[in-house]
């Protein structure tokens, strides 16, 4: 018989009381976007709603004239996506030319690229804001796509995949004719898809979840993502909790569902990208 | 750094490849991969660096062309105590290592004692990691909208459940408290799973032989696990840190950097600076933006080289 092991009790006591807290800031927002405004105030705090309503996102959806939350929200959604497409196209080739193929200074052009990243982004931030109004992309969705396409550190990752890669593969193809491109299309992305969809994943929950850039190039509230305006709303709805809690939830759905479908690709990719933010 | 991508496919950081050049001659083929994403690099990254470097000594204001003016700045930012903006860098900058301070060792004992509980694979352990790592997928304005709400005084849970609690975001160091506990709430699930990998990877045979030796379960953790995890547990910490220096959602939405200026941090200075209503003030934003940079370049040094080593 198995024995009550102690250190396993004490794991799942401790892990409990920790979910617990972890859970209940958002079991409170669901609950709270369910409420009547004049409940709260009459009725002070409660967990669960007196009278379900679901007045605060109609309010929210369809009376867009100072917090256009459903406009916000489908303009996120364009810039994610398309930032996303831009940077698995951008990436992959880039990564394909300092794995696949060869020239001069490749690796030392790459190292160099690596050491960039020590340069600190905040120092950037003003200028770039210059270059993207020369470019006249201010309250564009350019503004908030192209940018992050830059980043050095997925090319990093998928260069990383593709060097595990025999070459065989890539010589075999070459000797049947095909050219780089060909490779490029018919070899080496349907090897790479593991590492693409991580990067594909963290390319658009973090374009969804960016929050300072884009509050400093869009100040035209119907233009602007959801991240920023949600710091719009919150002056404007200070103490009313229903209609602010359903657009922190309306804001948070999309990376929700994507993380109910893709955790396992989320929690081991982790080690790889450390995700913590601040 | 050892670590697993899906498909447990080792990847060795910056292992040089090597691979026999196939043609001889100049070749167009690599600047058409390489091209759009050095393009790309060198607009939005490489010049607006450089840029960024040479206004700080500039009186620049977005919009005229920018006049040299020497060290004035940064005369005028760390010097000049009748300064309005000596007064901002030191607030800002101090109440930014006030957070690193805070909130650093929290965002790595937390994780670490989750990771931890884990590791010894309860009950529903996976649930509970999904659960922890959660908040990451959040961005950070929906995050300080549920939290400022929590931490309302007259509706919200906090106080309705601790009767004599305080006017959290309004007192300090109350204030303080409500920003750590929002950071730590979003942002550990990162550094929990790095734990978790690096805690599956020791070995344990030096449980075993320390069990012989009549090792308790406290020394077993300080004298085998700490130690074994030790790189982990170094990179963590810089790459916190480094995060938490470019804190500015959590003070701006949450405690509006307030209790009187307490929580403003340096990027709400920088911003204001920049960005504000009325005249820009490109130049003196620029220059504190520089002195943030510095700070977290330290940090950043410090990585690349803890990188490097792991060869």
């Amino acid at each position: 018989m198995k024995k009550l092991n102690i250190s396993t009790l004490i794991s799942f006591i401790f892990l409990l009381c920790m979910t617990l807290i972890w859970i209940f800031p958002l079991a409170w927002a669901f609950f709270s976007s369910f409420k009547d405004e004049i409940d709260i105030q009459s009725y002070g705090f409660s967990m669960l709603p007196v009278h379900w309503v679901i007045t605060n996102y109609q309010d929210l959806l369809f009376d867009n004239s100072s917090t256009p939350v459903a406009k916000w929200f489908m303009n996120s959604m364009i810039i994610s996506v398309t930032q996303t497409v831009l940077v698995l196209v951008v990436v992959s080739m880039a990564a394909y030319g300092y794995t696949r193929l060869r020239f001069k200074g490749r690796d030392w052009l790459f190292s160099l690229l690596l050491a960039s990243m020590m340069f600190p982004a905040v120092v950037n931030l003003i200028p770039l804001y210059k270059i993207i109004d020369t470019l006249g992309w201010v309250n564009t969705y350019w503004a908030a796509i192209v940018p992050g396409a830059a980043a050095v550190f997925n090319v990093f990752l998928v260069r990383q995949f593709m060097i595990g890669i025999p070459l065989e593969l890539d010589e075999s193809a070459r000797i049947d004719g095909a050219n780089d491109f060909q490779i490029y299309t018919k070899v080496t992305l349907p090897l790479i898809k593991p590492v693409l969809t991580v990067v594909a994943l963290f390319t658009f929950t973090s374009s969804w979840n960016d929050f300072l850039w884009p509050s400093i190039v869009f100040n035209d509230i119907d233009r602007m993502p959801i991240t920023p305006g949600l710091q719009l709303l919150q002056g404007m709805y200070v103490t009313d909790i229903g209609h602010a809690m359903s657009a922190a939830l309306i804001a948070i759905v999309p990376t929700f569902i994507l993380y109910l479908f893709t955790q396992r690709y989320f929690l081991q990719s982790m080690s790889l990208t450390s995700g913590v933010k601040g | 750094m050892d670590v697993k991508l899906t498909e447990n496919k080792r990847v060795d950081v910056l292992s040089p490849v090597s691979l026999k050049p196939r043609r001889k001659g100049f070749n167009v083929m690599p600047m058409v991969f390489i091209g759009p994403h050095l393009l790309l690099f060198a607009l939005f990254f490489l010049i607006p660096i450089f840029f960024g470097v040479y206004i700080s000594f500039t009186n620049w204001d977005l919009i005229n062309t920018p006049e040299f003016v020497g060290l004035d700045n940064y005369k005028e930012i760390l010097f000049n105590k009748e300064s309005t903006f000596y007064t901002q860098l030191h607030t800002g900058l101090g109440n930014t290592f006030k957070f690193v301070i805070f909130t650093v060792p929290a965002c790595i004992i937390i994780p670490l004692l989750l990771a931890a509980a884990l590791h010894v694979k309860p009950r529903g352990s996976k649930v509970f990691q999904a659960i922890f790592y959660l908040p990451v997928l959040f961005s950070i304005s929906a995050v300080m909208i549920i939290w400022s709400m929590m931490f309302n005084v007259s509706f919200g849970p906090i106080n309705h459940y601790f009767d004599s609690a305080p006017n959290w975001l309004g007192t300090q160091p109350y204030a303080w408290v409500a920003l750590v506990v929002v950071t730590v709430w979003w942002g550990i699930g990162g550094n929990m799973i790095i734990y978790q990998a690096a805690l599956n990877g020791v070995s344990k045979d030096y449980y075993e032989a320390a069990s012989l030796d009549g090792a308790g379960r406290i020394q077993k953790f300080f004298h085998i696990t700490l130690p074994s995890i030790k790189n982990q547990l170094l990179f963590t910490v810089v790459i916190t840190t480094i995060a938490q220096f470019n804190v500015y959602g959590q003070a701006l939405m949450l405690t509006k950097g307030g209790p009187s200026g307490t929580t403003t941090v340096l990027l709400m200075y920088i911003r204001q600076n920049a960005f504000g209503s009325g005249q820009s003030i490109a130049g003196i934003g620029s220059a504190m933006a520089v002195i943030l940079g510095l700070c977290i370049m330290v940090v950043s040094i410090i990585q690349f080289f803890l990188l490097r080593e792991k060869k």
